[in-house]
């Protein structure tokens, strides 16, 4: 039970040093920053109490404004994708997958799981910005900062998958 | 009964959401007037704390390059010493006048050095955090300059950081005035390119030049005087048509600034209980 809990700590504050030491200072061509942390969420096991997914978003969205000087925005962002994490991964798991469903590429298959990575990122990127361009004065800035950020996010999170679960 | 209770706790999660949106909701709302709570900002200790290790890992990256510059610079500065000692000694005869002058234009101001401990730019508001705090003798309100021009005005302190309002950020507003003319305004950031700020309010008789420099003013009592902000770019008219809206090229990058100081004016209490009366 204590074990796999301090195992994601671990690896939400590794992901969480990633994004404020070296992502936060990466703005490709001017926009938008990749949102890495985003994946700790992502890859909640089903089965996960609703609530304690809640908790997991909040928490870790916490600590990235934070750093980040985006106090609410992470955190309102996050909470609200670890909401739609559990239905999101029930209809996009395979039939006979197992009941405790680690999601990743090698036990969703790797079409499935990228399209699970894609639809939850792009979600989370909405209210990202939604919530960032509060009366921003540029709209087409924002839309732009969007895609650049979830393109450049979901390519990250892509190749860290294949480097943490190999396929077979 | 225990019907009843299972059907509550299969719905707790829509209680615990909204909660943890609303308290986010605060954050972002509260924040963004700026006088918050400093715990939830980068200036709280552990996050300035991890931010200041950061820039020095950076810095001490930075080195081998710093160093050839400041070697070259320093060769440089032994010929001007010298020079200047020459100069110096044929000058000191009558010095009394200069030195009296300096002296009377620093009496009021004290700088206080510090290093950028953490700066964004791409947001909407941007904040830097700094590390000299209230134990360095800054407070809230004080004005932060570098060596190119303004950056910014000091929103909160702890003992060993303060936090600053950048001028690229939509609260930010700073009396100025043109260098040439004396007419004056106020600098505004609209967002955008980190280069480009908005001087509003400036009257439809005033005569202006592109290339007009802009300072600040010295009525906010925030910056003296004679502070470089920028210069002209381009002259439009304001959205109501009553006053130029002046777009300016600021002189300070603030994209790769490292070392500020922060001015504190010690007759501004002073001024302060003057606008009172």
């Amino acid at each position: 039970m204590i074990i796999p809990i301090l195992k994601r700590i671990t690896w939400a504050l590794l992901l969480l040093a990633v994004q404020v030491l070296i992502l936060n200072h990466v703005h490709p061509w001017g926009y938008g920053a990749p949102l890495l942390c985003t994946l700790v969420v992502i890859t909640l096991p089903m089965g996960t109490s609703r609530s304690a997914a809640l908790l997991w978003g909040f928490c870790i969205g916490l600590i990235a404004d934070i750093f980040a000087g985006t106090a609410g925005i992470s955190s309102a962002a996050l909470t609200f994708t670890a909401l739609v994490q559990p239905p999101i991964l029930a209809f996009m798991a395979p039939r006979d997958s197992d009941e405790e469903l680690h999601p990743s590429f090698s036990t969703m298959g790797r079409w499935n799981y990228f399209q699970f990575l894609a639809v939850l990122l792009l979600l989370h990127h909405i209210v990202y910005f939604a919530l960032e361009g509060f009366s921003y004065f540029h709209f087409t800035d924002i839309v732009v900062s969007m895609l650049v950020s979830y393109i450049s996010s979901l390519m990250l999170i892509v190749l860290v998958e294949h480097v943490r679960n190999p396929q077979k | 009964m225990h019907d009843f209770i299972e059907r509550i706790t299969a719905y707790i999660h829509w209680a615990l959401f909204l909660l943890l949106e609303v308290f986010s909701g605060l954050l972002l709302f509260k924040y963004n007037n700026y006088q918050g709570s400093i715990w939830f900002t980068q200036a709280n200790t552990i996050a300035a704390y991890v931010h200041e290790w950061e820039a020095k890992a950076l810095a001490y990256l930075r080195m081998p390059a710093e160093n050839a510059e400041l070697v070259q610079r320093n060769v440089l500065l032994q010929h001007e010493t010298d020079s200047l000692r020459n100069l110096l000694a044929e000058a000191l005869k009558d010095s009394s006048v200069t030195e009296k002058k300096q002296a009377e234009v620093l009496r009021d101001m004290k700088l206080i050095p510090a290093h950028i401990v953490d700066n964004s730019v791409r947001n909407r508001d941007n904040l830097l955090v700094i590390n000299a705090g209230s134990n360095a003798g800054v407070e809230p309100e004080m004005g932060v300059v570098s060596g190119t021009g303004v950056v910014g005005i000091v929103s909160a302190v702890t003992p060993h950081y303060s936090l600053v309002i950048s001028i690229l950020n939509s609260h930010s507003s700073i009396s100025c005035r043109l260098r040439r003319t004396d007419y004056f305004g106020y600098l505004k950031w609209k967002g955008g390119n980190t280069l480009r700020a908005y001087m509003e309010d400036v009257p439809r008789h005033a005569q202006i030049k592109v290339g007009d420099i802009v300072e600040t003013s010295g009525f906010s009592n925030v910056f003296p005087a004679g502070i470089f902000l920028g210069k002209v770019a381009k002259i439009k008219n304001s959205s109501d048509g009553l006053a130029y809206e002046l777009e300016i090229l600021l002189g300070t990058d603030m994209s790769n600034l490292r070392h500020v100081n922060v001015i504190s004016n010690q007759n501004k209490e002073e001024l302060d209980s003057l606008r009172l009366r």
